[in-house]
Order: C-alpha cells, then structure tokens, then sequence
C-alpha cells in the first residue's frame, strides 16, 4: 500500500505545496450483553485512503473506499479541485518534520480477535448475571469492544511509514429505577467503561464479574440515599472522573487550534491564549500535566502522528505554570515554534488529521493511596464515576455529576450520595488542588467518545491519573 | 454503468446464504468546507459506500459490515454475521421479533438533484459571500458550508426492497469581533441552493453588539429562545421521553405518563419525516416506512416512538412506528428524528420580549447534557448571541449563563410562540452522515433556570 501511495503522490501536480496520502484499514468488534441475552454482535471492516493536499494556500482532502491506483488519483484530483474552489487566502507555513520511515506497532499480549466469540460472550454473560437480582434494576449491561487499526502513511516532504494499533475495552453497568428516582452505577467507567491500547488481557483483567456484586449493590442504595447537599466543599476525585476534568477544562483548553480561533464555530475557542505559554498560572503547584504519546497502552499512543510527526512526551503545565500546548505542523508554525507538538490526528481514512490530545495525565505526587488521602481530610466529599458533563466553548466554565458521593468525615468515608455534582471555573479550580495521590495509584482510563471537528471526529485519548484532592469547590449545584 | 445501492444489496442478499437476513446498503457522497478568521481552512470530500448484513437466528442479531464491495468480501461479510448471530442464541433465545414484512417507502421531496451534484464552486461562492458581508460589519467569519447526498437500499429475505436518496445542505456563521463578542446564524435545507450564506451572515453580524456587558447572577428568569435553541432542548427530549424502549423499561421521561398532561396546552410536537419543511425521510434502517406520529398534543403526552425491538417488549398493540436509527434497532432504542413543534401565534420575537421586565434572549445553547433523565433535567451554556430583555425589549448584551433546567418544565411554562418556524440543525455529522433537524418556532417561558454566569477568566 505504501508503494501505491507513494506513487500517486509522485504524481501530484507541481501546484500542489504539499500532499499526504493515509491508507487505514479498521476492523471492530462490538458486544453486548444486556438484561440475560445478548442484544449486540456488531463486527465491522472498513478501510479506504484520504488524500490531503494544499494548493494555492487552500487545503483539500478527498477520501474514497477505491483504495486502487485509479481510485486514490481519483480521490487526489477531487482534493485539488475542493481546494482550488476556495477562496484565495495566504499559504501559512508548516514546521518542518523529519521524513517518518519504518514500522511501528502497539504491544499487547492476546489479540482479541483471536479469541473466540464464544469465551468473550461467556465472560460477559457471567459478569451481566451477577448484576441481575433486584427487580428495581430495569437495565443491566456488560459489553466489551475490540479495535484493530492499520495505517499506512506517505507524504511529499518524505513520509512512507506503516502503523498497527490494536485496543480493547469493557464495561458493566446498571441502570435502578424506583418511582420517579433513577440512578446508574458503571464499573471501570461510564460511558462505555475504560479502554487502552492493549489485547484481550486488559479485558479480563477488570474483573467485571467480581466487582458485578458491589455495582449493582450501589445502584440499588442510591435509589433512596440523600441528595448531595449544595455548598462549598473539599472534594477528592476518584480517578476516572479526574480523567474527564483534565480532558475537558485542561487538554481541549491547551489544543493550539483552538487558541488560534479555528475552531471558534463549532468546538470553541480557549480562555488560553498563545502568549499565555511560558507564563500563564494554571493551578497550584501540584498541577503537573503532560501529554505523551510514548506510553504504554495509551488510546493516544502511536509511532508517528497523521502528519508523521514522532511521536513525543511534553509537559505541558510544570507546578501549576503553563509551559506548552497541543499542536499540529500548522499551529505550530502559526505561533513561530520550530516544531510540531505531534498531535495530528484522524478518525479513520474518512476525516483529516485535527489537533487532537494524546495522552494528557497528571502526575503523580506524594499523597499516598486513595485512603491515604481520605485520611488526611477532616471534611470533605469523595466523587467518583462521571454522569454528566457541561463546560463553556472556552474550557472555563464546567459543571459535571457523578453516580457516587460519599461524605467524608474526620479521616472516613461516610454517607453514599446521590446525584453528586459540582461546578467550576478552570484557573480558580485548578489552584484548589492541594494532594496528589502518589504513583502505586497512578493508572491510565481510556475515553473513547471525544468529538472534535466537521465532519465529525471520534477520537480516542487517555489520561493518567491519581486521584487528587481539591479545597473550596461549589458542590450539589443540580 | 456502476452498480446501483439497491443492486449492491440484492447481490449481497444473494450471497448471504442464511435464512432471516437484512442488507443495507449506504453510499454517502458529501462535502465539507469550514472557514475561519474570514479565510477557508478545511475542504473534505467524502465518497464511501458501507454494506451492513444483518441475520437473525433464533431471535438474536448479529450485524456485519464492509465498504468493499466485492463477492468475497460481502460472502466474508455475510458469513461474520451467520457466525455471531449462532453464537448470540448459544446463550438462549432472543427477543427480536422478526424482520419487517415488505413496505412501500412513502413519496417525499427529500431529493434535490442540484445538490446531489455536489460542486465545490458552490462552497467556494458561499464563503465568499460570507466572508464579504462581515467585512462589511468590520467582523471576521467563522463556520461551516456542507452538502450532501445519501442514497440507502434495503434488501431483505422478506421481500423489501427500498431505494432512498436524499439530500442536505447546512450552513452557519457566526460573526465576531476583535474583543470576542461573537453572534450565530445557520441553515438546513434539502436543497443547498435555498441557503442564502448573506443573510446568514448579516443574521450572525447583527448580533455582534459593543454595548457593555450585563450579567445575571443565578435565578429564575422569564426566557425567549430562538428556533436554534429550542431544537436543542428537543433533540435531547427525543431521547429522554420519547424512545420506546426507555419507556418500556421505565427508564423513559414518561413512562406512566401518556395520556396526562406534561406541556403547556399550546405545546403539539410531533414527528413528521414526510412534511416538506423538515429533511423527509420514508423508511427507517428495518425498512418500516415512515408515518407522522404526534407526540405531544395539546400539552398531553401521546405516543413515544418504537423500533421493532421495542415495540416486541411493549407488547399489546404496539407496533414500530418506523423509528429504528440502525440495522435490527440501536442498543440506545429508537428515536425521533423528524420533530416538528408547532408554532403560536406571535408575530416575532420581538412580541415574545414585549411582555418581558427583566429576562434572557437566548439565541443558541452550547453542549447541553443529561442531568437527570426521567426530569429530563439538562445543563448547558448559553453562546453567540445573549442578551438581556428589559421592559420588554432587547436591552444589551449579557454574559453567557449555565442553565440548568427540565425540558419538560420549560414547554409546561410556555406561553407563547412565533407563527414563523426555521428548520434548525446543529449540523454534526458523526460516522456515516445522517442528516436530521427540527422544525421549530422562537418561544417564550417563564421561570429559565439560570445556575452560573461567566466570568472574563
């Protein structure tokens, strides 16, 4: 494939600047077990090649599922004519990039694709049964999700590179019902539960079944546990909520793009602004983030970029201070940096590559365990498991729920809540954070639905958390 | 001549070697420009075509799919789905009832050959026109033009035969100046051509003001949305009150609640895939055709909408209402895609305001989420185009609010509407693009629960 596209790019006109050519082949598997049978065997292949190209200062992009000579010519010809249909504007310069060359593939022990359809069902429907008992429980789920990708990538400033990556996930949940209450109780995550850059062993490895019991237990206690209280408190948040706070008020805040205003109609802007790298206080001196594309098992871990740019580990806030931000060969170039932060990324061969997270996690620090941390804080509120999500176009304003509250008092955990939530302004937020738990906590959630740009991207990122603690937040505000 | 979807599906069914089996074929044509600071940034054109099979056994589905479109691969295709459907009924039999017997998809005017040409001069023109009219304003453009062309075929061992094709355009602006103030204007039509990107454009720039800045703190205040926003709110409605399976297992806004009044009287919301002033539809994805279906009516809660799968678990006389948004029904159930509500008798908004002290203009709401699903309480943000309404008219621009209210609640306290209903779509086309809006009027509701304002930073 690569020789195919390298050779239609050969044949680019000389009015084409630049071209790139991605070939990627996807195959998914998608299960579920819901209510004692199975409701969903979902397996789908796809593959065809996107061809991006600038002329004349315009881009274009053209895919097709022709993934043949003539047809990715054809795909070429359609992305030259998209771009010189649009209005004249100025060529903006693009870092430079050192040509990609070679093979990478993420590590795994088991593929999942091996692994017969029938042990995966077994091992959902055991989990899914131990769900089941109380009749309030209207809904019970256990479904699991396989991903192979491959990518083959050629460009005219000297890419030719292939990648492989393969992912999978899982997810028990519960919706209760009782009245007019409903709660929901999900296990690793919610929204379709935590998944990584791995094989059928980070599947197995969650336990779904063990941890069924304890799951549906909550559900049902929720049903009649008391609201969250409104006012200002300290707040522990458990890992994965963690995760879902830097996603949204940190990494979409720090992507280049949309500093640079292009994204302004539809994914918004940014309260950052370039001239804030370097300089801008973020949150306190435990707010250490970094985005790494390196690490092991991250949905945003890779070889090289969709603009084959290798990938890398940047900090990106050191002790509270901002020091980098997310970017591509473009909005790199746009602030005058001399290189890419690497973080091009496409959604299939259907959709071109768009500043995008990778990994973006927050450091360790030096609380100790999760009951460490509870120990240490004489009032407070534990949260854990993401309901609900809402910030403002500029990552500053966010209110988020969760399934589970737990009062915290003199060191313990007390009272389970229902309806926990909380609210926000990101820099004021973010300077509350006073303990971090420390590494032997530290683990990564893998989100799959981050949407991002026209047409529609799903991209998948994760982030590295330990659960953290911080002062004076507005909480019980829904 | 190539092959046609519709051929593409018989030959798939052909090659499928199974007993219950259902294909769909997708061929999706479209285009996308998005623009930025008054410059063009992105182009994309798509050109892909994806066969799903579906097979059922034993009342269990299994659903494959491909974009090659060769013998083997649809036989490899085919041959996946056999497979996990024998191993889905491995664990006992299923609910799903069946595949639909053969429909008559209905007439509609959802076809817009101009469209489905899908030139990219015409993306090219908009943007210039837009990017003319904010110079004007002394504002940069910002947004998005697309179009695109669907066509989708459903063969199945019932007997179906089906042959769709439909087009869209959309189009929005939002206008902003220098200091950020920014407003929002868009458009959704079968045909692109009926999308005039001047006057959206002067829409967006008119609500750019350089007036101060009011805020509201939180509270209850009297609120006016625009068409855009109210589409939101019923989009999300769908979902939490209307589909059947939610309300089959209780999980539904209005599970025990038809036939009871949940809206104000002046509140009818139906679903109208066929009207011409919405993107008209005649099957759904089990090839059920599609009918209007009134939802609410006179603030009394009256039908939520079913797949086959859900209307199997409701049991009794219900039947699928042509509302399956996938092969064999969703995991996440059916849902209305065609929601007309229908209008009042102001004149404009500016009549909406007219009684109004002290209240919010809300032009657009921004990434609006489930709180609470049966109160289907929301929160979301307000953005490009809010303002404060003091006796009775716009006064000033206001600081957007974090709202944070029920659906249901807002259409309870409803009072008036405009006569005059724009088509509004938040235009995402996520996967395999399916375009779908919302008809809807401006409307005016007391008791807007505002949670948050924002600050400068």
């Amino acid at each position: 494939m690569l020789d195919l596209l390298t050779e239609v790019l050969s044949r680019a006109p000389a009015r084409c600047s630049y071209a790139e050519a991605r070939h990627v082949a996807t195959d998914e598997e998608e299960l579920l077990v819901r209510n004692g049978r199975v409701d969903r065997v979902d397996r789908s292949s796809a593959d065809g090649v996107g061809v991006r190209l600038r002329a004349g200062g315009g881009w274009g992009f053209a895919a097709t599922r022709e993934a043949t000579l003539a047809g990715v010519e054809r795909a070429l010809a359609r992305a030259l004519a998209i771009a010189e249909s649009q209005p004249a504007a100025p060529a903006g310069p693009l870092v430079p990039v050192a040509p990609a060359h070679g093979h990478w593939a993420c590590h795994y022990e088991r593929d999942p694709f091996d692994v017969a359809l029938e042990d995966k069902l077994e091992l959902l429907f055991a989990a899914e049964r131990a769900l089941r008992g109380d009749p309030r429980n209207v809904r019970s789920d256990a479904a699991c999700a396989s991903r192979r990708v491959r990518t083959a990538f050629a460009s005219t400033d000297g890419a030719a590179c292939t990648q492989e990556r393969v992912e999978c996930g899982a997810a028990i949940s519960v919706i209760a019902v009782d009245g007019d209450e409903l709660q929901v109780r999900s296990y690793p995550g919610a929204h379709g539960g935590s998944a990584a850059c791995a094989g059928w062993e980070h599947v197995v490895g969650f336990d779904l079944a063990g941890n069924a019991p304890r799951v549906t237990a909550e559900a049902i206690e929720l049903l009649s546990a008391p609201d969250c209280p409104p006012g200002r408190r300290t707040v522990i948040l458990g890992g994965e909520q963690l995760a879902l706070q830097i996603h949204e008020s940190i990494g979409h805040a720090l992507e280049l793009d949309r500093m640079l205003l292009m994204e302004a109609a539809y994914a918004g802007t940014s309260w950052v602004k370039p001239g804030d790298l370097g300089a801008l206080r973020y949150g306190s001196e435990h707010l250490n983030i970094t985005a790494d594309a390196t690490l092991d098992g991250g949905l945003g871990t890779f070889g090289w970029d969709d603009e084959g740019v290798a990938a890398a580990r940047t900090p990106l806030i050191e002790a509270g201070v901002l020091r980098a931000a997310l970017s591509d060969r473009g909005c790199a170039a746009a602030i005058g940096l001399d290189r890419s932060g690497g973080c091009a990324r496409a959604d299939g061969f259907a959709r071109q590559p768009i500043v995008r997270m990778t990994n973006v996690s927050i450091e360790a620090g030096a609380a100790g365990t999760l009951g460490d941390l509870i120990a240490d804080t004489d009032d407070g509120l534990y949260l854990e498991t993401n309901r609900s999500w809402s910030i403002d176009d500029r990552r500053l304003h966010f209110q988020f729920g969760t399934e589970v509250a737990r009062e915290i008092r003199d060191g313990e955990l007390g009272r389970l809540l229902r309806n926990g939530s909380y609210a926000g302004v990101t820099p004021r937020f973010w300077s509350g954070l006073d303990a971090v738990c420390s590494p032997s906590e530290w683990r990564l959630w893998g989100l799959g639905n981050c949407g991002k740009g026209e047409p529609g991207q799903v991209m998948r990122v994760s982030h590295g958390t330990a659960p953290a603690r911080v002062a004076d937040v507005q909480v019980g505000v829904a | 001549m190539s092959e046609t979807p519709l051929q593409t599906a018989e030959r798939a069914l052909g090659l499928a070697d199974a007993a219950d089996v259902q294909v769909t074929v997708v061929r999706e044509r479209s285009l996308m420009s998005r623009f930025a600071r008054s410059a063009p940034t992105q182009a994309t054109a798509v050109d892909d075509t994806s066969v799903e099979i579906l097979v059922v056994h034993e009342g269990h589905t299994a659903l494959a799919s491909t974009n090659r479109l060769d013998d083997d691969a649809l036989r490899a295709t085919a041959q996946r789905a056999r497979a996990a459907a024998r191993a889905a009924a491995a664990g006992g039999a299923g609910t799903y009832p069946g595949l639909a017997e053969p429909a008559t998809a209905p007439a509609h005017d959802g076809f817009d050959e101009e469209t489905a040409r899908l030139d990219p001069a015409r993306a090219g023109d908009a943007l210039r026109a837009t990017f003319a009219i904010a110079a004007e304003h002394g504002l940069e453009a910002f947004g998005a033009w697309t179009a695109g062309a669907v066509r989708t075929a459903i063969a199945s061992s019932t007997g179906s035969r089906l042959d769709e094709e439909v087009t869209d355009g959309f189009m929005k602006v939002v206008c902003r100046d220098a200091s950020g103030r920014s407003g929002y204007a868009s458009d959704t039509a079968t045909a692109a051509g009926a999308i005039d990107p001047s006057m959206l454009a002067r829409r967006a720039a008119s609500k750019v003001s350089t007036e101060p800045l009011a805020e509201l703190g939180p509270g209850c205040y009297p609120v006016v949305l625009e068409p855009e926003a109210v589409g939101v709110l019923l989009e999300l409605l769908g979902d939490l009150a209307f589909n059947g399976m939610s309300h089959v297992e209780g999980r539904g806004a209005l599970s025990g609640r038809l036939g009871t009044p949940v809206a104000g009287p002046a509140i009818d919301l139906a679903d109208d895939p066929l009207s011409a002033g919405t993107l008209p539809r005649g099957v759904d994805f089990e090839g059920v055709a599609k009918a209007p279906l009134r939802l609410i009516a006179g603030g009394v809660a009256r039908h939520v909408v079913h797949d086959l799968g859900s209307a199997a678990l409701a049991g009794g006389d219900a039947r699928s209402t042509g509302h399956a948004i996938a092969p064999g029904g969703s995991p996440y159930g059916p849902s209305p895609w065609n929601l007309v509500l229908g209008g009042g008798a102001a004149a404009d908004v500016a009549e909406l305001c007219a009684p109004i002290e002290r209240g919010i203009y809300v032009t657009r709401l921004w990434y609006v989420n489930t709180v609470r699903e049966k109160e289907t309480l929301l929160t979301g943000m307000t953005r490009e185009g809010t303002f404060l309404i003091e006796d009775g008219t716009i006064a000033r621009p206001l600081r957007d609010v974090r709202f944070t209210d029920s659906v249901l609640r807002l259409l309870e306290a409803t009072e008036a509407l405009t006569s005059e209903r724009r088509l509004v779509s938040e235009g995402e086309f996520y996967g395999r693009r399916f375009a779908h809006a919302s008809l809807c009027p401006a409307l005016r509701a007391d008791g807007f629960r505002v949670t948050g304002a924002t600050t400068s930073s």
